[in-house]
């Protein structure tokens, strides 16, 4: 690669510019950024352990709150609210769970004057042998719990959970 | 077939000399210097360097790429922090990078203690250690902070949570999630009350 220095005049010189070196260092350098890219981004979902568990003599239970509860079995999932008692049921919709129809529930839940002011929820997933529930599923029903503004979530037995439907 | 003079020549029916009047060179006839054009070499070069050092992240390097192990999506955004990392696939779980159990025997066990034995000791080892680090000041001081926060119900930065007690869950998407209670209890009755759950972005 070269340069024309001063054109016109008499002693017009024809600069050479190495660019070899420069070269040399964005090969390495492209190297070493292809070879350690991150081409996944990953992220988390912060939780903490909650309610009963069969390694605890005794759970304190709080009853002055009503604690919002989600329950995500194979083929649906149960949202309710302890002392109240008032469960709302959620069936599977075809393949998958109905997740509108949760994040719907979940900002309705959120919205009154019970969690207005508060942002803690607890998930809970019964698997069995029979029917089990996979892990993307809590995942994705801790992710919508987070999204609609409760980002204290956390995970539970499913007997542990402060409110349970009795089937 | 046409007999050519002896000279030198590109293949068979371009002559050299040819090429190198065409390349615009040196105005000698015998002249052979042909410059090769960088420019575009250059351009491409930096702008792919200038895409990879934007992209270049160091979060996905605190996790280990592990065979059978699918990350769950999700759309949380909060950046993962360093800690003792428990990994999950499709066979076996692992401890930061030791096999402790297959997934097979831990569903297959169905003892009261409701805990996986093996986690538990290593877990249990790690939660002391990490609980007199803290309290020796042997974490970064932003962490020590969080540490003092936390004591006064301030919620910390993300990738800034008190080490005490705190664990990352990496595992498989499919995994059934009566093994993750189990994990959770045993993480739980370790001493790790705090986990983060690590999930692949949309």
């Amino acid at each position: 690669m070269s340069a024309a220095i001063g054109a016109g005049d008499k002693k017009s010189a024809n600069v050479e510019l190495n660019i070899v070196p420069f070269i040399d260092l964005m090969s390495c350098l492209t190297a070493f950024l292809l070879v350690t890219a991150v081409w996944v981004n990953i992220a988390q979902i912060n939780i903490q352990p909650k309610g009963k568990t069969r390694d605890q003599a005794q759970v304190q239970q709080d009853d002055e709150h009503v604690t919002l509860s989600v329950l995500v079995q194979s083929d649906r999932i149960w949202v309710g609210l302890s002392r109240v008692n008032e469960f709302q049921d959620i069936p599977k919709k075809a393949e998958d769970q109905d997740w509108e129809k949760l994040e719907s529930t979940l900002k309705e839940h959120k919205i009154s004057a019970f969690f207005a002011d508060r942002s803690d929820v607890e998930i809970a997933a019964e698997s069995t042998v029979a029917a089990p529930v996979k892990y993307q599923d809590i995942i994705h029903a801790m992710d919508l719990a987070v999204k609609v503004g409760f980002v204290d979530v956390g995970l539970s037995d499913p007997q542990g959970l402060a409110a349970r439907p009795s089937l | 077939m046409a007999v050519h003079s002896a000279g030198p020549r590109l293949y068979k029916s371009v002559k050299f000399k040819y090429l190198v009047k065409q390349s615009g060179s040196a105005a000698g006839s015998r002249a052979s210097n042909v410059s090769l054009n960088l420019t575009p070499f250059v351009d491409m070069m930096t702008i792919l360097v200038c895409f990879l050092l934007m992209v270049f992240s160091s979060t996905g390097q605190l996790l280990q790429a592990q065979r059978g192990l699918d990350l769950p999506v999700a759309q949380a955004r909060e950046t993962l922090q360093q800690a003792p990392v428990i990994i999950v696939t499709k066979s076996e779980i692992t401890y930061q990078g030791q096999l402790v159990a297959t997934v097979e025997s831990v569903l297959r066990d169905d003892s009261p203690t409701f805990k996986i034995d093996a986690l538990f000791e290593r877990l249990d080892a790690a939660a002391k250690k990490i609980k007199e680090d803290v309290a020796l000041g042997r974490q970064p001081k932003d962490l020590i902070k969080a540490c003092d926060e936390a004591k006064s119900n301030i919620r910390p930065v993300p990738g800034k949570i008190c080490p005490d007690g705190l664990a990352i869950l990496q595992a498989d998407e499919t995994t059934d999630v009566r093994l993750i209670n189990k994990i959770v209890n045993t993480a739980k009755a370790a001493g790790f009350d705090n986990l983060l759950f690590a999930v692949k972005n949309k």
